[in-house]
């Protein structure tokens, strides 16, 4: 006797996909979710920054010089008189355009380098390791403040000496994704479907590799800020009048004896900012990793 | 005699290792109809998977085709460019691979994968995606409609395989190569695939080249067998023909390898005794010899050619199982071991 089933009448399963997944996960990681709500506090406070700033953050003398904290500048004032608030707010700015800007040239340079070495191997991947091992040789620190000096200290310049010198990660992070996806019976299912090369790397490899790349360039954006503000603490950096929170604790550290506001803010702001995309970045990898899976 | 649709003359096929030379397809030379259905079987390593793959010049490294013709509509696959191979690849002729788990790329909806085998040989996205639909319909998966936006994480083994051959068939492909699909599903599952890949080559005309080192697969779907050991053919026929009255001894010990229900309650189970030669150094003579119950002096120096032993069956052997049976009492064996019923010993020859 035939039994008739009503297909349709099965009710679908609830979609969980690797993203719904991950963002469950991360959605419980209490730390995670802090540095995030306070990362995108801080990019609220660098959009307004654009629009409003309570002084102008190059009006010199609006303050008395080294003013401590009061309700006029809640942050009190720098050693030219300058509402310090107005100028931390601007230096968001500065350290949000380096941390993400070079981590976004450092995707561009990165992955398709990592991609075409670790999928075609051979010399291609020789001379590419090789690259990566110079670079890596060199102190990244003088590479940059050489780079600087011969391109001038602008913001776009900053971006491309630490882009320079810190796209090494990302290549060899995805050059070792590749290699191992490549074997996989995927990428051969694919190649004998008749895929283009391009759309295996980046239709196929890449989306495979996606959790690693996020968490590398989540770890490298404060990297890159904290490299912003050490050109800057060196006088290397993004130049007056414009702040970054590295010249400010510079500034800061000159007149620490008499007004350590000065030094405070910037290094306060600084810090959390730097602590908060390592949460972040921690917050994905476990998040992103098939391993910790349930 | 209708004319091949695919003529592979003469094949090699090298892996180059720290040890050595490994020639894992060493001469094969078959045709394959239009619309026919083609076992290729035989042990693990015995080169029947890297012949396909060496059709579709696909063959991973270290591995390399280094001699031979594949012809497919008056064109030799082995030369034409890389870009041309590349049109031919799931357009013309589609691939199957036996883990449908791993097969599928775990990030990307299974329906969008489907679609990515239209779109790379110029179908748009809009056919593709009803294409898809019909396709998953026709391979039986149910709600097909819902099921495209699915992950393969979210499919069953069955379900994922099924969507498998729905992208081996997404371009109506003229040869369908299907690297042991049935191998790591379970037993009920294997027979639902077998029995659709049967009905859609009757539907779709499709030519399946099955590979499998599963007789059973072979009786229960194809028609005519090539049976491959150690990167050579030793025998080849149409599928009854090879059941009823295998010639080379290796095709006779398979065929006695499969368990039988209907076996008599004394008739042990008899594996194939000594293992799979090692490529890097294969015997000399016929590559079977070491473990051939019915071997004579010559196996061990002379190699056999393929030769036609009966209409449409041709086996590579000295000895064939025709003589086996008549001269050392074959059926009646109940030594199995190499060299048993040859009189021949290997330590009487040196």
């Amino acid at each position: 006797m035939a039994v008739a089933v009503r297909v349709d009448a099965v009710s679908e399963p609830v979609q969980a996909t690797l993203w719904s997944d991950a963002w469950r996960r991360l959605r419980r990681n209490r730390l995670a979710l802090a540095a995030a709500i306070y990362l995108i506090l801080l990019v609220g406070v660098a959009i307004l920054a654009i629009f409003y700033t309570p002084y102008r953050m190059s009006a010199t003398g609006i303050a008395p010089d080294y003013a401590p904290p009061s309700l006029a500048h809640w942050l009190g004032a720098d050693n030219l008189g300058r509402d310090q608030l107005s100028r931390l707010m601007i230096g968001a700015q500065v350290s949000l355009v380096v941390g993400v800007g070079t981590q976004l040239l450092v995707l561009a340079v990165g992955v398709p380098i990592g991609l075409l070495a670790g999928y075609y191997r051979g010399w291609l991947d020789q001379v590419v390791t090789f690259v990566i091992n110079v670079f890596y040789g060199v102190p990244d620190l003088l590479v940059a403040l050489i780079l600087v000096f011969l391109l001038g200290p602008s913001l776009a310049n900053i971006i491309i000496a630490i882009v320079v010198t810190r796209w090494m990660d990302m290549a060899r992070l995805v050059r070792g994704q590749t290699l191992a996806l490549r074997e996989r019976e995927f990428i051969e299912a694919g190649r004998a479907s008749g895929a283009k090369p391009m759309k295996m790397l980046f239709g196929h490899i890449m989306p495979n590799a996606l959790g690693p790349i996020i968490v590398q360039a989540t770890f490298g954006v404060p990297s890159a800020i904290l490299f912003e503000a050490f050109l800057s603490f060196l006088g290397a950096g993004v130049q007056q009048p414009t702040p970054s929170w590295g010249s400010m604790a510079k500034d800061g550290v000159d007149a620490i004896q008499f007004a350590p506001h000065m030094v405070i803010a910037p290094a306060i702001v600084l810090s959390l900012t730097l602590m908060a995309f390592n949460f972040l970045g921690d917050g994905l990898r476990d998040a992103l990793d098939p391993r910790s899976r349930r | 005699m209708p004319t091949p649709i695919l003529q592979v003359k003469g094949l090699r096929t090298e892996f180059l290792t720290d040890g050595g030379i490994v020639r894992a397809v060493d001469d094969v030379t078959f045709d394959l109809y239009p619309g026919e259905t083609l076992g290729i079987v035989g042990e693990s390593g015995s080169g029947k998977s890297v012949t396909a793959l060496s059709l579709l010049r696909l063959v991973p490294d270290p591995g390399r085709v280094v001699g031979g013709q594949v012809l497919f509509r008056n064109e030799d696959l082995l030369q034409i460019s890389e870009d041309d191979i590349r049109q031919i690849r799931g357009r013309d002729i589609a691939m199957i691979f036996q883990d449908p788990q791993s097969s599928l790329n775990p990030v990307l909806k299974t329906g969008f994968q489907i679609d990515e085998a239209m779109l790379a040989h110029g179908t748009s996205m809009a056919e593709a995606r009803a294409r898809t639909i019909e396709l998953l319909k026709k391979v039986r998966i149910p709600a097909a409609e819902s099921r495209v936006k699915d992950f393969p994480h979210q499919l069953s083994g069955g379900m994922r395989q099924r969507a498998m051959i729905a992208m081996g068939l997404a371009n109506t492909p003229s040869i369908l190569i299907a690297d042991e699909p049935t191998t790591a599903l379970d037993v009920t599952v294997q027979a639902q695939i077998l029995e659709l890949l049967a009905d859609l080559n009757r539907e779709l005309g499709t030519a399946i080249v099955m590979i499998t080192h599963n007789m059973g697969v072979v009786a229960g779907l194809c028609t005519r067998v090539i049976v491959m050991y150690a990167g050579q053919i030793v025998e080849e026929g149409p599928v009854e023909q090879i059941f009823d009255n295998p010639q080379h001894p290796y095709t006779w010990s398979l065929l006695k390898s499969i368990p039988r229900v209907d076996a008599l309650r004394h008739e042990r189970l008899r594996s194939i005794e000594g293992i799979a030669p090692d490529l890097l150094h294969p015997p000399k003579g016929c590559r079977f010899h070491p473990r051939c119950p019915f071997r004579v002096e010559k196996c061990f120096t002379d190699e056999p050619r393929l030769e036609e032993i009966a209409p449409n069956q041709k086996a590579a052997c000295w000895v064939t199982m025709e003589r086996a049976r008549r001269e050392m009492g074959a059926d009646e064996l109940v030594d199995i071991s190499p060299g048993a019923g040859s009189g021949v010993r290997r330590g009487e020859l040196r």
